[in-house]
């Protein structure tokens, strides 16, 4: 997976926020097993203390589970992953909007020009 | 356990100048260190008080609780910013020569990180690029388990892939309990793979501090923390 | 950890020397061999030639026995190599104990070596009879002058003068090279100062001590008897002392003084 790190806020969020997208894209499926911490780690050329700290986060939240023996597994909860997408997506669109209301469209003239490009394909 | 590595009032003078006034400094196991600050601060003066090649003029200087000698050398791996290899030698022979040394040196696992890159054991050192060299070196360094790793300027002069190759390296071989200090100049490389900074600036230690502590309450990255405190 | 540094010497000098070894020993064949043969008219140069290869590979072998010396202790401790061989965890001295222990190796067989090939290329068994009484003849009058208590004597002394010597020329150099690269950016023109400096001492030290030393026992002097029992102890004495300075200055500058660029 393409992990891109910006430097300026903390690189743990980042990870969490990556990985999450990660399993939203299908880059990680449910129930697969994580790679270790350090191959992580060293793939996303970041420090091994930092991903164990974004891991230890994902697996309180639930999207995530260690098993005592035999590594880190994305969870196979479904409804969890689906519920995640749904929020991303929100989140997406709630930032689409904003965008939008910089450069001056109100959220109505936003929606009527999705709508028109959904229907007509855009030209 | 005591500390890794402990300074106390370290100095050290050369007829000319001096290198480090009065470091005071303490770093703990299990963390990626970054030691930063431009050329000719002190960095190198440092790394070499750490691995007995120079004496201190005054103060102490500790690792692993005793001063630098035979048993610290046990323990630290260090990887100086020469190609120290003899020429002659084949590149089986530095890990044997490593293998005879250092009872903590995997050979195993230096051999799997050669044939990783696709480099022939046979061949000599003088047959190989400057930047093959320092991968050699690099591989041998950190195939040790030691307790600290000094690395004085692994990334300084290699291109971008080379550079992801080092750190990738150095991460996914270190030891777990093991600190690694690495000294460099160029910040933005590495700044993703360190725990704790120290700032040093004409020989002495400015800053300590954990990298998440300064991306929180300076809200900005530590190169730009960097640029600001060593701006010309 | 000095068995281990003694194997990496031996690894790193023994490709230097056994191919020269190599290159006497089939030389030596080839000058007997070619200095037997009568050769006529314009072969004739062929003996002259094989000689002269001959001398080379014996002079080679006493210079590369030299260079070895002085190029393996500078070059694996004082340049980019000393800092790998400084942070092994291996004391000083036991570096310095390494390449001293291989170099007398090597310049003692050497030295046994350039013996047995001469008599290989020029022993005949006229000659070899020449070479006996004259041995013979030697020893005994000797030991008329001596006495055989002090031929004993003579004999352990000589060798155990030799092997001092060896190691004093080989410290001479090792303490001016350690010297030598206290000076930042000369360090090989430092260490020749110092080789010239620290023999200028010497020479001067034993030649103070012999006018002293033979001022006081002047009379004694002159009887050749006092060789095994005066003049031979006071050297190998004078040689051990100048021995362990040149070692422990070494050492010390190893321990306290290193300055790796």
């Amino acid at each position: 997976m393409q992990w891109e790190l910006d430097s300026e806020r903390p690189v743990y969020i980042q990870l969490i926020e990556q990985i999450q997208a990660g399993i939203i894209s299908g880059v990680f499926k449910p129930g697969d097993k994580l790679p270790s911490v350090r191959d992580l780690a060293a793939e996303a050329t970041v420090n091994p203390n930092t991903m164990q700290k974004a891991l230890s986060e994902l697996e309180r939240i639930g999207l995530v589970y260690a098993n005592r023996t035999s590594g880190r597994f994305i969870t196979s909860d479904e409804g969890m992953i689906a519920k995640l997408k749904g929020e991303s997506a929100k989140e997406q669109v709630i930032d689409f909007i904003e965008r939008m209301k910089l450069i001056g469209f109100s959220p109505e003239e936003t929606l009527a020009l999705v709508t028109d490009i959904v229907r007509n394909g855009k030209r | 356990m005591s500390a890794i590595l402990e300074c106390k009032s370290l100095t050290k003078k050369f007829t000319t100048l001096t290198a480090l006034s009065n470091v005071n400094l303490t770093l703990e196991r299990g963390r990626i260190i970054g030691l930063l600050g431009p050329n000719g601060s002190g960095k190198t003066t440092m790394i070499k008080l750490i691995n007995g090649l120079l004496v201190p003029t005054s103060g102490t200087i500790l690792v692993d609780g005793k001063a630098p000698g035979t048993d610290t050398k046990k323990i630290v791996s260090y990887l100086p910013e020469k190609t120290y290899l003899p020429d002659w030698m084949k590149i089986s022979d530095t890990i044997e020569f490593f293998h005879d040394f250092y009872p903590d040196f995997d050979s195993k696992r230096a051999n799997e990180m050669l044939d990783r890159l696709h480099l022939d054991a046979s061949r000599r050192m003088k047959t190989l690029s400057k930047g093959t060299k320092e991968k050699v070196q690099l591989i041998l360094v950190m195939s040790r388990n030691a307790d600290l790793y000094c690395l004085d300027e692994p990334i300084g002069g290699v291109d971008p892939a080379a550079r992801d190759y080092i750190l990738n390296t150095i991460i996914s071989n270190y030891n777990e309990n093991a600190t690694v200090l690495i000294s460099t100049h160029l910040i933005a490389d590495i700044e993703k793979v360190l725990d704790e900074v120290v700032f040093i600036k004409d020989g002495t230690v400015t800053l300590h501090s954990s990298v998440e502590d300064i991306r929180t309450k300076e809200g900005k990255s530590v190169d730009t923390l960097f640029r600001e405190v060593f701006k010309c | 950890m000095l068995g281990k540094l003694l194997k990496h010497e031996f690894k790193a000098t023994a490709r230097l020397l056994l191919p020269i070894y190599l290159v006497l020993f089939v030389l030596t064949i080839v000058d007997r061999i070619a200095l037997s043969i009568d050769f006529r008219g314009a072969l004739n140069v062929i003996p002259g030639f094989a000689t002269m290869a001959y001398v080379i590979s014996i002079v080679t072998i006493a210079v590369v026995s030299l260079v070895i010396i002085v190029l393996r202790f500078y070059k694996n401790l004082m340049t980019d190599e000393g800092y790998l061989m400084f942070t092994l965890p291996v004391k000083p001295s036991q570096l310095i104990n390494s390449k001293l222990l291989v170099s007398m190796f090597w310049n003692l067989v050497s030295f046994l070596l350039i013996i047995a090939s001469l008599l290989g290329v020029f022993l005949t068994r006229e000659r070899f009879g020449l070479l006996k009484d004259g041995i013979r003849m030697v020893l005994n009058e000797m030991g008329k002058e001596f006495g055989t208590f002090n031929m004993t004597l003579l004999t352990i002394e000589f060798i155990v003068l030799v092997i001092i010597a060896l190691i004093n020329n080989i410290l001479i150099i090792y303490a001016s090279i350690a010297v030598g690269q206290l000076f930042n950016g000369h360090k090989v023109l430092g260490s020749f100062a110092a080789y010239i400096g620290i023999s200028t001492v010497l020479q001067i030290v034993v030649t103070v001590a012999l006018i002293t030393l033979g001022a006081l026992f002047h009379k004694s002097f002159e009887e050749i008897s006092a060789l095994p029992q005066i003049v031979f102890p006071l050297t190998i004495g004078f040689t051990i002392i100048a021995n362990g300075l040149f070692y422990w200055g070494t050492n010390f500058i190893f321990n306290r003084k290193l300055n790796l660029e």
